[in-house]
């Protein structure tokens, strides 16, 4: 593979903020990994991982402490690259934050067009094509601030779009969204990336990137934990076992026991269509499993066993289930 | 200069300003409060004193307006989340901040005329002016005068959350110094090095000359030199504003603070 062949590398990136104080946080620290033209990345990792630092200097919005990434193969840390490397990205972030409320849905792309040096006569048929794309076409002439939270996103979206990128940073983009406008997010994603367009997916929900994503990096405390695709991931974690239990009552007054029983990794429980799903991450090699069935005795257990991990058991085995 | 992104940003502005019904406050009410106090003031007086003041009003209308909308416009775009989307374009922020002010400048003009025509026909001060084309004209270009400063504190506001007490300070002093309501002259004589160097003492000077009978020049010259003296500080200004604006954008991408709110 050459290095045509890749949107962007990075090669040891750190990024540290000072404070005021003086004191340092190193928010990214020393993380490398490439992107192939045409692919879903996922970003993955828990709040203050690192994931928007990354996006931000890849975007050449922040600067990196040190080390090296290449974008469309320009150096993102080179002023000289500055402005042909944005006429060929765009950004899209997570919530309803960065649209002119009084304008139109039309008129803020309008406005981004003209920043982004498109021709009128461009922008007539690319603002139509967009807007249709993102399905607001009948919402084009109405103001932003009557948008729905879904609507706001998907503007966003046609927003980012408006320069054709080559490469798409989607900021947690369904994050709020109820599970049908995602769902419609989620597609409209796939068809870009169909069309070849590169995209650099942050988010926190492990089935959209396991939906999504050809490959991912899983950060925490800005450092890279796991790094490939969702089955290799998962194998990475295979001195682990999951035993998962379904009961119909809330378990919350055992699992602290559970976490310190010997064997035990970590414990993790959510409700799933009316029921309480608990899933216990386990050493391999250590039968637990009768134990595990003791503690949970009164919680009208509906099943229990073992069961493959997913995404999200690797993840937060990964990042130490922060 | 990308003048596509100046026009499209004058156009932005535009379409926020009307679509918030409040414009009425800034463009119409406060002319017309400023004009009733400084008449009130001035009610015993007639003649081109009468126009010295109402001229005072319309220049401290014409700034307040410029130098809050000018600042605010790029602290807007901060609460709104928008400027991390204008960073990450390919449009320097000068241009479009130079578009912006260009609109709230046009604002302010209005502003300024509000103010005479509500002396001339509310109060019927009847005062006449010497060379009301010529006065038009140092009227415009003063205002793009004070547009070239808010366009200085308009980089302060990209840099820091706070700068809005830099605006609250610089209100007054400048107003006060430029000689809009008191003559240059009758200040300290520290302060009028100051004045000078404010482009837009140059341009309320320029507009006295060509509106006041009898006015003399704070330095003796005429209105065709104020004239040149305040296009050259202003230029100046610019081309300072454009500097800083440079740095303040190198330094966004070092800090990454102008992103956090």
């Amino acid at each position: 593979m050459n290095d045509d062949d890749y949107a962007i590398r990075v090669e040891n990136l750190t990024r540290t903020f000072r404070s005021t104080r003086g004191t340092e946080k190193t928010a990214v620290d020393d993380i490398s990994f490439d992107v192939k033209r045409g692919e879903i990345f996922g970003v993955l990792g828990p709040n203050g991982a690192g994931k928007t630092t990354t996006i931000k200097m890849l975007s050449t919005l922040l600067l990196p402490t040190s080390g090296k990434a290449f974008v469309l193969g320009m150096d993102v840390s080179l002023r000289k690259n500055e402005r042909n490397l944005r006429m060929r990205i765009n950004v899209v972030s997570g919530g309803e934050r960065g649209l002119y409320y009084r304008l139109t849905g039309k008129q803020n792309l309008q406005y981004f067009a003209d920043l982004y040096g498109i021709t009128k006569r461009e922008q007539t048929s690319l603002i139509d094509e967009l807007l249709d794309l993102v399905g607001l076409s009948e919402a084009a002439d109405v103001r932003v601030e009557n948008y729905s939270r879904g609507m706001k996103q998907r503007i966003h979206i046609a927003r980012a779009l408006i320069n054709r990128p080559e490469v798409l940073y989607l900021d947690e983009p369904t994050i709020g969204l109820d599970p049908e406008i995602s769902r419609g997010i989620r597609a409209l994603v796939r068809r870009l990336a169909d069309n070849g367009t590169t995209i650099i997916l942050t988010t926190h929900y492990m089935f959209e990137a396991e939906e999504l994503c050809d490959r991912m990096v899983i950060l925490s405390k800005g450092r890279i934990v796991g790094y490939g695709t969702a089955p290799e991931l998962k194998n990475s974690v295979s001195d682990a076992e999951m035993i998962r239990v379904v009961t119909g009552k809330d378990p919350y007054q055992i699992v602290s026991s559970v976490e310190h029983m010997d064997g035990v990794i970590g414990v993790r429980t959510e409700m799933v269509a009316g029921r309480y799903e608990t899933s216990i991450h386990t050493e391999k090699g250590k039968d637990v499993l009768n134990n595990v069935e003791e503690k949970f005795r009164d919680t009208d257990i509906r099943s229990i066993g073992y069961d493959e991990p997913t995404l999200e058991d690797t993840y937060l085995h990964l990042t130490g289930g922060e | 200069m990308n003048f596509q992104a100046v026009r499209a940003s004058f156009r932005q502005q535009a379409t926020q300003f009307v679509s918030d019904p409040q414009w009425i406050i800034p463009s119409i009410i406060s002319p017309f409060l400023f004009t009733v106090v400084i008449l009130m003031i001035y009610q015993d007086v007639t003649g081109p004193v009468v126009l010295q003041a109402v001229l005072g009003g319309g220049v401290l209308g014409m700034w307040a307006n410029t130098l809050f909308a000018s600042s605010f416009t790029i602290s807007y775009d901060r609460v709104n989340g928008t400027l991390e989307s204008l960073l990450s374009s390919p449009t320097h922020l000068i241009d479009i901040i130079v578009g912006r002010s260009i609109w709230n400048a046009f604002i302010g003009l209005v502003n300024a005329l509000l103010v005479f025509v509500i002396a001339e026909l509310v109060f019927r001060t009847g005062v006449a002016m010497v060379n009301p084309l010529l006065f038009f004209g140092t009227l415009i270009l003063t205002l793009l005068s004070l547009a070239s400063i808010g366009l200085i504190f308009s980089a302060a506001f990209v840099f820091s959350r706070r700068s809005y007490v830099l605006t609250s300070i610089a209100e007054y002093p400048i107003y006060v110094l430029c000689g809009a309501m008191i003559p240059i002259t009758a200040l300290p004589r520290w302060s009028q090095y100051i004045s000078y160097a404010l482009a837009p003492s140059w341009g309320i000077d320029a507009m006295k000359l060509a509106s006041v009978e009898g006015y003399t020049s704070m330095t003796g010259m005429n209105v065709w030199i104020d004239m040149v003296i305040m296009i050259a500080i202003s230029i100046l200004y610019f081309m300072i504003a454009r500097s800083l604006l440079a740095t303040v954008e190198r330094n966004i991408r070092e800090t990454g603070s102008a992103i956090r709110y």
